[in-house]
C-alpha cells in the first residue's frame, strides 16, 4: 500500500510563499511515490479544486507536515491525528513587532507561538528554513531539527520594459530597491532615514523603490508620515503588487538591494536580488545573515549615517559592486530549487522509508 | 581570475572601513542628527499603544457584514438547460432562501450587540488605565537619569569565583538575567552546559557567546517551564520595584527544573543609599532587598541548600540556593 504524507496548512493560496511551497512539497513526495494531498481552512478559489478542506483529512494517513507559520485551530487537527507528526517551520514573527499595528495578527501570533511551545514534545521531526528558525524550535525542546531552505523559483522573466524605462529615468542617482511587505518587521522607517541621511550626507539624487504590498494599514500610514516628514515623497516611490516582468525589472534595472529588517525567518528577495547580480547590502538580523551569507554586505548596525557610508562605499568603488555581483550569484545559487528539492525528498525518504 | 583576498576577508575589511567612516562623520556631527532625532519622533508619534481595540473593531464589521446574506442563489450553469433548472428551483424556493438569510441577519446582530458593549467597555477600561499611568508617570526622566547612573557595577572577584563554584555541578541551560556580566558568562562555558546571556542591554558583536538583546520578562514569557538547569538574576535586583522583582522571580523560578541552581547577585541596600544619596534613593521605585528578604522569599518557594556570600568590599552579595 502506498505510503501517504499529507500536508496542512492554516492558508494556501498560489502566490505567497509557504502556498507556493506547500504546493511543491506536494509535488515531489508525489514524484518521490508518496501519496499526498494538501488540507487547509481557507483554500484561494484556484486551488479549490486540487486541496481539501481540513475536514476530509483521513484518519488513517501516515504522517502528517505542518506548514507551521502562523497560529492556527489547525495545529490542534495535526496534533490529535494518529499520524506520524513532522513540522516544516517558516518562523511566526515575534508579537512585538506586530501588537501594536495589527490587532487580528496580534492574536494569531501570539496563539503560534503558544502553539510552538506545546507541540514540542508531540513533534517527531521538524524541518526548518534556517539555522535562526531552527535554533527557535531547538530552545524549546524539540526533540529533532533540521534546516532546509524554503523551495521557491526565483523570478525569471523577460524584464518589463517600460517598469526599466521607469528606472532608467531617474539614473542620474543611485537607485536603490528594497521587495517585501510593507510591515513593521521590514522597518521601512528605517529604509527611509536611511535614503534620507544618504541624500544629505553623499548624494542628493538618490531615490528609493519599494516593492510590496500593504501589510497592518496603521504601519504604511506611520510611513507615509515618515516620508513626509523627512520630505522624501518624491525621492520614495512605493510601487505594491508588482508582476513577475516587472519584478525582474526591478532587479535589473536598481543599482543596489538594500535590506534593514529586523526580523526575518529567511529572505527569499535577497536570494533574488543576488541572482540577477543586484548588489546587497543587509543589516545583519536573525535569519538575514545566513541567507545572504557571504553573497552581500553584511552591517552589524543600521545606524542611517552606517548605511548610507555603506551604499556610498558601494557606489563609488566599482571593484566592490563586481565583488559582490560575483558572490551574490554563487550564493544564490545555493538556493536552487532543484538542490532544495532534492534534500526534501531524502530527508522524506529517510524518516518516511521509501514509498 | 582569483582574487587576492577571500571574498569573506574583503567584505569584512570593507564593512570594518564603512563603521569607521560612518563614526568619524557621527564624531564630528557630520550628519542630519536633529532630523534623525524628529523622524524616530515621528515613528513614536504613530506608534499605537495597542491595536487590540482596532481588531475588535474590524471583527465586529467583519461579522456584521457576514452577516447579510444574499437569497438570491447563484443560477450560472455551463448549460442553458442547467441555468433554466436552477432558475426554476431558484424561483420556488426563494421564500424559504429568504426566511433562513433573514434568521441569519437577526443572529449576527445579536452577537454583534454584546461585542459592541465589550468593545465599549475596553475603550473606557483603555481610557481610566492612560489616565492612572499619567497620573502614575512623574518624575520618569529624573529616575531615568538615576538610573542609568546605577549601571556599571562590576561583580567582585570573590563572588564571581563562588557563582563559578556554584555552577561547576549544573549540565544544561543556565540563564544570566538581565545585566549580563560578560567575564562571568564566559567563565561558565564549560563541556556540559550552555550558558547564555539575556538583557535589555546587552552588547552584540561578542560571538564566542550567546546573548540575546531583549528584555527578561519577554524571553521568560517564550522559554517553556523547566528548561533551564541553572539561573542567575542581576541588575534587575537592584532597580526594579518589589512587586516586579517578586514576578520575576516567580516567572523565572517556573522556568527552572527540580535541582536547578539559582543564584542571585544583589547589590547591598546600604552600599546602594551610599551610591545614589537620599535624593535618588527616595525618589526611585526600585531598590535591592536584603539577602535575608531573598533568603526568605526563596524558602517560599521551597528552594534549599540556600547560602549567602558577601563581597569582601562589602558592596555586593550573592543568594545560591538549589530548588527543590
Amino acid at each position: 500500500m502506498t505510503i501517504s504524507v499529507h500536508q496542512l496548512v492554516p492558508t494556501i493560496s498560489p502566490r505567497d510563499a509557504v502556498g507556493n511551497h506547500t504546493l511543491f512539497i506536494r509535488s515531489l513526495l508525489r514524484a518521490a511515490g508518496y501519496d499526498s494531498d494538501i488540507f487547509s481552512m481557507f483554500r484561494h478559489p484556484e486551488l479549490t479544486g486540487e486541496t481539501f478542506y481540513i475536514d476530509q483529512l483521513p484518519a488513517d494517513a501516515d504522517a502528517l507536515v505542518y506548514q507551521f507559520s502562523i497560529g492556527s485551530p489547525i495545529a490542534d487537527r495535526w496534533a490529535q491525528h494518529g499520524g506520524r507528526k513532522f513540522i516544516n517551520y517558516h518562523n511566526i514573527t515575534p508579537v512585538e513587532f506586530i501588537g501594536k499595528w495589527d490587532g487580528l495578527l496580534e492574536a494569531e501570533v501570539e496563539l503560534g507561538r503558544d502553539q510552538m511551545s506545546r507541540l514540542a514534545s508531540i513533534c517527531e521531526h521538524a524541518i526548518c528554513d534556517s539555522d535562526f528558525n531552527r535554533s527557535e524550535l531547538d530552545s524549546l525542546g524539540y526533540n529533532s531539527t533540521t534546516t532546509i531552505p524554503v523551495l521557491f523559483d526565483v523570478a525569471s522573466a523577460n524584464p518589463d520594459a517600460s517598469t526599466l524605462k521607469s528606472i532608467n529615468k531617474k539614473k542620474s542617482g543611485l537607485q536603490i530597491l528594497f521587495v517585501g511587505r510593507i510591515a513593521p518587521n521590514k522597518a521601512h522607517h528605517d529604509l527611509i532615514a536611511a535614503v534620507r541621511t544618504f541624500r544629505d550626507v553623499y548624494q542628493n539624487d538618490a531615490h528609493l523603490h519599494i516593492v510590496g504590498t500593504d501589510g497592518p494599514p496603521n504601519y504604511r500610514k506611520m510611513v507615509d508620515a515618515v516620508v513626509a516628514h523627512a520630505d522624501m515623497a518624491d525621492h520614495v516611490t512605493f510601487h505594491g503588487s508588482v508582476t513577475q516582468e516587472q519584478l525582474v525589472a526591478f532587479y535589473q534595472g536598481t543599482d543596489i538591494f538594500l535590506c534593514v529588517s529586523d526580523h526575518e525567518g529567511f529572505c527569499v528577495p535577497v536570494v533574488e536580488a543576488m541572482h540577477h547580480q543586484l548588489p546587497v547590502i543587509a543589516y545583519n538580523s536573525t535569519a538575514v545573515g545566513e541567507t545572504v551569507g557571504q553573497g552581500g554586505l553584511l552591517l552589524n548596525d543600521k545606524h542611517p549615517l552606517t548605511i548610507a557610508a555603506a551604499l556610498n562605499k558601494l557606489n563609488e568603488d566599482g571593484n566592490l559592486a563586481g565583488r559582490l555581483r560575483r558572490a551574490g550569484v554563487k550564493r544564490a545559487a545555493c538556493f536552487n530549487r532543484e538542490t532544495t528539492s532534492n534534500q526534501f525528498t531524502k530527508e522524506f525518504v529517510d524518516l518516511m522509508g521509501s514509498p | 581570475m582569483t582574487e587576492p583576498q577571500s571574498d569573506a576577508d574583503f567584505f569584512a575589511s570593507v564593512v570594518a572601513e564603512i563603521e569607521n567612516e560612518a563614526q568619524i562623520r557621527a564624531t564630528s556631527g557630520e550628519y542630519p542628527r536633529a532630523l534623525l532625532r524628529t523622524l524616530d519622533e515621528e515613528f513614536r508619534r504613530w506608534l499605537p499603544d495597542s491595536a487590540s481595540q482596532q481588531g475588535i473593531e474590524e471583527s465586529i464589521r467583519g461579522i456584521e457584514l457576514a452577516s447579510y446574506v444574499d437569497p438570491v442563489v447563484p443560477i450560472d450553469s455551463r448549460s442553458r438547460l442547467g441555468r433554466k433548472v436552477k432558475y426554476s428551483i431558484r424561483r420556488l424556493t426563494y421564500f424559504y432562501h429568504r426566511h433562513i438569510t433573514q434568521q441569519i441577519t437577526v443572529l449576527g446582530i445579536h452577537i454583534t450587540r454584546p461585542l459592541r458593549l465589550l468593545d465599549a467597555s475596553l475603550k473606557q477600561l483603555s481610557r481610566r488605565l492612560t489616565a492612572l499611568e499619567d497620573s502614575l508617570d512623574v518624575n520618569t526622566i529624573e529616575r531615568e537619569e538615576l538610573l542609568a547612573g546605577l549601571s556599571g557595577g562590576k561583580l567582585t572577584e570573590d563572588l564571581s569565583a563562588e557563582i563559578v563554584t556554584a555552577m561547576s555541578s549544573v549540565a544544561g541551560r543556565i540563564l544570566m538575567t538581565d545585566s549580563v556580566d560578560l567575564d562571568l558568562l564566559r567563565s561558565l562555558q564549560n563541556p556540559g552546559q550552555s550558558a547564555y546571556g539575556v538583557g535589555p542591554a546587552v552588547i552584540p558583536g561578542n560571538d564566542d557567546l550567546e546573548l540575546r538583546y531583549e528584555s527578561a520578562t519577554d524571553h521568560l514569557n517564550v522559554l517553556p517551564g523547566q528548561s533551564l538547569a541553572g539561573l542567575i538574576l542581576t541588575g534587575m535586583t537592584d532597580r526594579l520595584s518589589l512587586n516586579e522583582q517578586l514576578r520575576t522571580l516567580r516567572k523565572a523560578l517556573n522556568k527552572c527544573a527540580p535541582g536547578a541552581r539559582i543564584v542571585i547577585i544583589i547589590t547591598l541596600p546600604k552600599y546602594w543609599e551610599q551610591l545614589l544619596g537620599p535624593v535618588g534613593a527616595d525618589l526611585l521605585d526600585g531598590r535591592p532587598l536584603h539577602p535575608e528578604t531573598w533568603v526568605h522569599l526563596l524558602k517560599r518557594e521551597h528552594a534549599e541548600n540556600i547560602e549567602v556570600y558577601k563581597a569582601s568590599d562589602q558592596s555586593s552579595a550573592l543568594v545560591t540556593a538549589i530548588l527543590k
